[in-house]
């Protein structure tokens, strides 16, 4: 399938403002980083903004949203209702940042509200991927892989804010840890369902398509061969290292050197996981066959 | 209910491509984009190592299956996509925002941007034709008398192909050309329930028929 970029940058920025608002829904649990939750926030609901943005030069006729959208079973539909939910606590999440006195403390309820509509937004936007046509996408790998990526990118990326604010948060640190870690492993497990998906492709055997007499014969071993094939470069550096690796160091020796060196570190570990994720739906376009690819 | 489908002979599917050509002038197809196309199937051997001249080959005709529970119609987010009371599943244009979620949706790949339009498109199984009682132009065009339209509620014995027209008797005009037919049942050699195939499916129930005797049916159901 051909990349659809306005859908990589939707998606990619779309988790990344769940992980920053989720991120600083913990920190606002643990009433730490008061002085980050505003300018998390505007960064939360700004990625979001240029998300939608982006994702309205996908579609073809955009001015007709409103001619009947709304079919419940659309993972597009189910996305958009996620959004408003999520703008809908963002609007009062800033009420209350607004109302409290120290201009950094929501209520508990709210901060968990937060991290719940940022886990549902990142979920519902990776299960309209989900589809049976195309093996490759058709795994829960996919949803854990976007949410965890997204989440580390932002859990990396209020850190960062944090330590150029000059405050420090115990539980975004872990957060960032956590985060990084369960990403790394989603991105590899996802590259391993791809590598595996071989055999949910239909086999004809030889074959030929008199409308394109040029083609090859279709061969789903070595379009998914994503290990060796021609899209190993970009698997094992763009997924692997750069992807899940580097945000999970920079992490780490975050972590152990504490301070200000989250200012750096988190923001290359965020900037990392954003690439990665970026080069993992390059993948994932590149993948997105059909289980009858032969028409 | 009505679920109105096409059964394939392929044992009589000669690969003449007549009905990607009859869909093309009768629906106005873009060049470069197709609604039905025929593929070839093999050759390939009989038995597991066999080499020529111990293979086998069919033609493959491939379009929109009008299915059971069509996977574009449950992405479609405007509903442009639906199914018609008639079972076949057709787009709305002037519904349809181009996502292209229903072309990813679809298991065969028989969708389209129509690049002109900015619009999906597909086999629409010539609704223009079926609802005054006509055939679809790549049933009426078959050139090897594979293709059969009807009911699949009232078996598939029942589909329908065109039929000789005697012209040196009675009445030679177009409508009796049009209403001459035979049955697949009258038409095609027997076949069992074993004979009956479908394109490979995933969830999505397609409703159209192949039947193929005497080969191995290749790509799985």
């Amino acid at each position: 399938m051909e990349l659809q970029w306005p859908l990589i940058i939707f998606t990619t920025l779309l988790a990344w403002s769940c992980g920053v608002f989720a991120t600083q829904g913990a920190l606002a649990l643990k009433g730490e980083g008061r002085e980050v939750q505003l300018p998390a926030l505007i960064a939360s609901v700004a990625l979001l903004a240029v998300s939608g943005v982006a994702v309205f030069f996908h579609l073809q006729h955009w001015e007709r949203i409103f001619n009947g959208f709304g079919h419940i079973t659309s993972g597009i539909t189910q996305e958009l209702i996620a959004i408003v939910v999520f703008v809908v606590v963002a609007v009062v999440y800033f009420a209350m940042l607004r109302k409290s006195e120290d201009g950094g403390t929501v209520p508990q309820w709210l901060a968990v509200a937060a991290i719940a509509i940022s886990v549902v937004l990142a979920v519902v936007s990776a299960h309209s991927y989900m589809m049976a046509a195309r093996p490759a996408w058709d795994t829960a790998v996919w949803p854990l892989a976007m949410l965890l990526a997204g989440g580390a990118a932002g859990a990396l990326t209020v850190m960062a804010m944090l330590a150029a604010k000059g405050g420090e948060s115990k539980v975004g640190a872990l957060t960032s840890v956590v985060l990084a870690a369960a990403s790394a492993v989603a991105s590899v497990a996802m590259v391993a369902v791809w590598q595996a998906s071989a055999g949910s492709f239909a086999d004809v055997g030889y074959h030929f398509d008199p409308t394109s007499p040029t083609s090859a014969l279709v061969d789903a071993a070595a379009e998914t061969n994503v290990l060796s094939g021609d899209l190993a470069p970009l698997v094992w550096l763009g997924v692997v290292v750069v992807g899940a690796l580097a945000p999970l160091a920079c992490a780490v020796l975050a972590q152990k050197k504490g301070g200000k060196s989250w200012l750096a570190l988190g923001a290359t570990g965020a900037a990392c996981a954003v690439v990665g994720a970026v080069c993992l739906r390059v993948v994932f376009y590149e993948l997105g066959l059909s289980v009858f690819m032969f028409y | 209910m009505t679920h109105y489908a096409i059964a394939t002979d392929l044992n009589r599917c000669v690969g003449c491509l007549a009905c990607s050509v009859a869909c093309k002038a009768l629906n106005g197809v873009p060049v470069g984009n197709f609604w039905n196309k025929t593929l070839r199937i093999g050759p390939n051997p009989i038995n597991e190592g066999d080499v020529f001249p111990n293979v086998e080959m069919y033609f493959l005709t491939v379009q929109c299956q009008h299915c059971e529970n069509p996977a574009c119609v449950q992405v479609c987010p405007t509903e442009a996509s639906h199914v018609l009371e008639d079972g076949t599943v057709q787009i709305d244009k002037s519904k349809c925002i181009g996502c292209q979620f229903c072309a990813m949706a679809c298991p065969y790949g028989v969708r389209y941007l129509n690049e002109e339009e900015r619009v999906v498109e597909k086999c629409t199984l010539c609704e223009q034709r079926i609802s005054q009682g006509e055939l679809p132009a790549c049933v009426a065009q078959c050139g090897g008398r594979a293709r059969f339209f009807g009911d699949l509620d009232k078996g598939v014995d029942s589909f329908e192909a065109p039929w000789v027209v005697d012209v040196t008797e009675g009445d030679p005009s177009y409508e009796k050309g049009q209403q001459t037919r035979i049955t697949l049942k009258e038409c095609v050699q027997e076949y069992t329930e074993a004979d009956i195939h479908h394109l490979p499916n995933a969830g999505n129930d397609p409703a159209f028929v192949y039947v193929l005797r005497n080969r191995t049916w290749q790509g799985g159901e």
